[in-house]
């Protein structure tokens, strides 16, 4: 047995009080930032900063700090958890006093998540998933790592004995680290991300606070100095355009550090274990997260990757995985694997005949609506252009380039596959490629969609609904997505497999 | 007793010959005083504005606002009353399908051994007309519910009960 007594109700380890006290102040402070971010603007603008030596200052600041103390100490003197007859109890709450008990069959899966101040004062947080209800919330917020791992096995075991999880696993079974990725991987694929998506973050945050930041330019005169600093004369359109070049370059500089950056943060010490029944990833630098991927519960599985990341040998692998708690619904990703790697994994979650790939292409009339479509950005964005002096319409050239190659890989590389097992779907675009997986038996429902212009050509997409994700088979002809539907329809309803 | 046959996808049975049900026809009435309530609203709410309103510029673009409005609401009815013949459903003994759509038309079918729970919901104006809408739930996270509006309230009910009798058996 473990050293640890679950049967005596326990409180959390005392650091928690820490950990509850400073998730309380994060959630106030980030709730009245934009409010205290105004009034410091307005003392700024107003030229008299305010005094914070004034007793009357300290005194409120400390009560509310006082007062928070005091509630974490209620909520941590208020929190016990135990483990009765094959039940898992947890009582929490100052006035409103609220008892939670989870039978051990009903645990899905225990996740253990570490965020910044956690790891500062070493511990960790537990956290249970149940299935049927979206209601209850089930975390302990500060346990010691050995606590917690002790209890994560003594639930799982439990819930395995009842025999109501599918796992095969047996515990003793030694875990095999199948992947660890190094630090050289994530500089790699920092580098290699699509920075344009960060760009576009970027550049929608900073029109969001465009105002903001208007007064914030005007204060600093920078243009003036910027017209300074490159010795420019007046308002002359060269002035302008190398303005908002430099603009423009700051701001892809910027973007590429931070693709780098969160890249780094999220998938920081990435490690995965393998087990008879799923995977084991860990990862994260600021919020440490472990989790278990259990293979039957798995609902599509993505293999993504650009230009650049398949020169480098570099895919990601990400899973959607059926949750009951929509709060819970995580994305499992692992970066960094090479080809090899992508392809046992996908052989363990998919083994029946996945390199037997039957690949059809959807009709041709997929081309035609990018084409559609694009043109119509084109006509919107050369409006735009309209307005600037003549050379900005050469842009057009690129734009045309661009349009015409991505529409050229997306056709080549969009397919799908229906067998008795597997949905498979292929797409991408002049950089990105990806593949999706589902099998048919998570199927939940099947969609027909018919738009008036696919009826002239008699075609259809066909959308498969699982419990995460859905898949979409685009244009394909309308008898063909009867047929396949029919099919699906036909091994979902003869099976009666479990799709969780 | 395991047999493992080849399947011919010819004898399947199929989506394309099901007897698809119309809903009852009193749902239109529905339909067009919801989206009647919801423009009507709007215009109504604008020439308000415009009465209390001195300024000469807003009370001309409003007037714009109001025709734009009227011809909007007049098509939105139009598409709605165009596809409403294509809302039908379809029983069968493994499965529930539901066509609707116009611009867009949807067939979607939802295998009996996937729901998760059923509902019936009967707005103030359903009820008026006797009306009820079955709503059926997957676990589909996107989308993949299904939600049969305008069927008799008496219909409904006893789809819902012969459902419930399908998901308790299923146990």
């Amino acid at each position: 047995m473990t050293a640890f007594n679950f049967n005596n109700p326990s409180r959390q380890s005392v650091k928690g009080i820490v950990v509850i006290f400073g998730v309380s102040v994060y959630k106030v402070s980030k709730g009245i930032l934009i409010a205290s971010a105004a009034l410091l603007l307005k003392y700024l603008q107003s030229g008299k900063g305010p005094d914070f030596t004034q007793p009357k200052f300290v005194l409120s600041i400390a009560a509310i700090v006082v007062f928070f103390l005091f509630i974490a100490i209620l909520r941590f003197l208020n929190f016990k958890f135990y483990i009765r007859e094959e039940y898992f109890f947890l009582k929490k709450g100052i006035i409103n006093k609220e008892e939670i008990s989870v039978s051990f069959s009903r645990i899905q899966n225990v996740y253990i998540k570490q965020n910044l101040l956690q790891q500062l004062i070493d511990v960790v947080s537990l956290s249970i998933e149940t299935a049927g209800d979206d209601k209850t919330e089930i975390e302990i917020t500060a346990l010691s790592r050995p606590k917690a791992l002790a209890l994560k096995k003594l639930l799982l075991v439990g819930a395995k004995e009842q025999g109501l999880t599918e796992s095969s696993e047996d515990s003793n079974v030694e875990e095999e680290v199948y992947f660890k990725a190094s630090i050289k991987k994530l500089l790699l694929e920092g580098i290699s991300e699509n920075h344009l998506k960060s760009f576009i973050l970027i550049f929608a945050f900073l029109v969001g606070i465009y105002q903001d930041l208007k007064e914030f330019v005007d204060n600093v005169e920078f243009a003036e100095r910027f017209r300074e600093w490159f010795q420019l004369e007046s308002e002359s359109m060269m002035a302008l355009l190398l303005f908002n070049l430099t603009l423009l370059g700051i701001l892809l500089v910027v973007s590429f550090f931070f693709s780098m950056i969160r890249m780094f943060v999220q998938n920081f010490n990435l490690t995965v274990l393998r087990k008879a029944n799923g995977l084991e990833i860990s990862k994260g630098l600021f919020n440490k997260i472990n989790l278990g991927l259990t293979s039957s519960r798995i609902q599509t599985t993505t293999v993504s990757t650009n230009k650049l990341k398949k020169a480098l040998g570099l895919y990601k692998l990400s899973f959607t995985q059926a949750m009951a708690n929509k709060k819970q619904q995580l994305k499992f990703s692992i970066v960094g694997l090479n080809h090899s790697q992508i392809y046992e994994l996908l052989e363990q979650f998919y083994p029946k005949g996945l390199n037997r790939l039957v690949r059809h292409k959807p009709n041709i009339y997929i081309v035609y609506k990018r084409l559609w479509i694009n043109s119509i950005i084109l006509l919107v964005v050369n409006i735009g252009l309209y307005f600037l002096p003549a050379e900005f319409l050469l842009l057009n050239l690129i734009f045309l380039l661009y349009i015409a190659l991505n529409t050229y890989y997306m056709y080549k590389k969009t397919y799908y596959h229906v067998d008795e097992n597997y949905i498979v779907l292929g797409g991408g675009g002049l950089i990105e490629t990806i593949s999706k997986y589902l099998e048919v038996h998570k199927t939940q429902a099947v969609e027909i969609k018919q738009t008036i212009f696919q009826k002239r050509r008699r075609l259809a997409s066909l959308t498969v609904h699982s419990a995460s994700k859905s898949i979409t088979i685009p244009h394909i002809d309308k008898t063909e997505a009867v047929e396949i539907s029919n099919f699906i329809l036909y091994l979902v309803e003869s099976q009666n497999k479990n799709w969780m | 007793m395991f047999s493992n046959n080849q399947i011919d996808i010819n004898t399947l049975p199929s989506l394309e010959e099901l007897e698809l049900i119309p809903i009852h026809k009193n749902f239109l009435y529905i339909l067009i005083i919801n989206i009647g309530t919801i423009f009507v609203g709007a215009v109504g709410g604008l020439t308000f504005a415009r009465w209390v309103s001195e300024d000469d510029g807003f009370s001309h673009f409003a007037f714009y606002l109001q025709g734009v409005l009227v011809v909007v609401g007049l098509i939105v009815m139009l598409i709605y009353y165009l596809g409403f013949k294509n809302r039908k459903y379809a029983i069968r003994e493994q499965d529930m399908t539901y066509t609707h759509g116009y611009l867009v038309t949807k067939i979607i079918t939802l295998p009996y051994n996937r729901i998760q729970h059923l509902e019936i919901r009967r707005s103030f104006l359903a009820r008026k007309f006797g009306l009820s809408t079955l709503k059926i739930y997957s676990a589909g996270e996107s989308g993949g519910d299904l939600a049969i509006r305008g069927l008799p309230m008496d219909i409904a009910e006893r789809q819902y009960a012969h459902l419930t009798q399908i998901i308790n058996d299923r146990v």
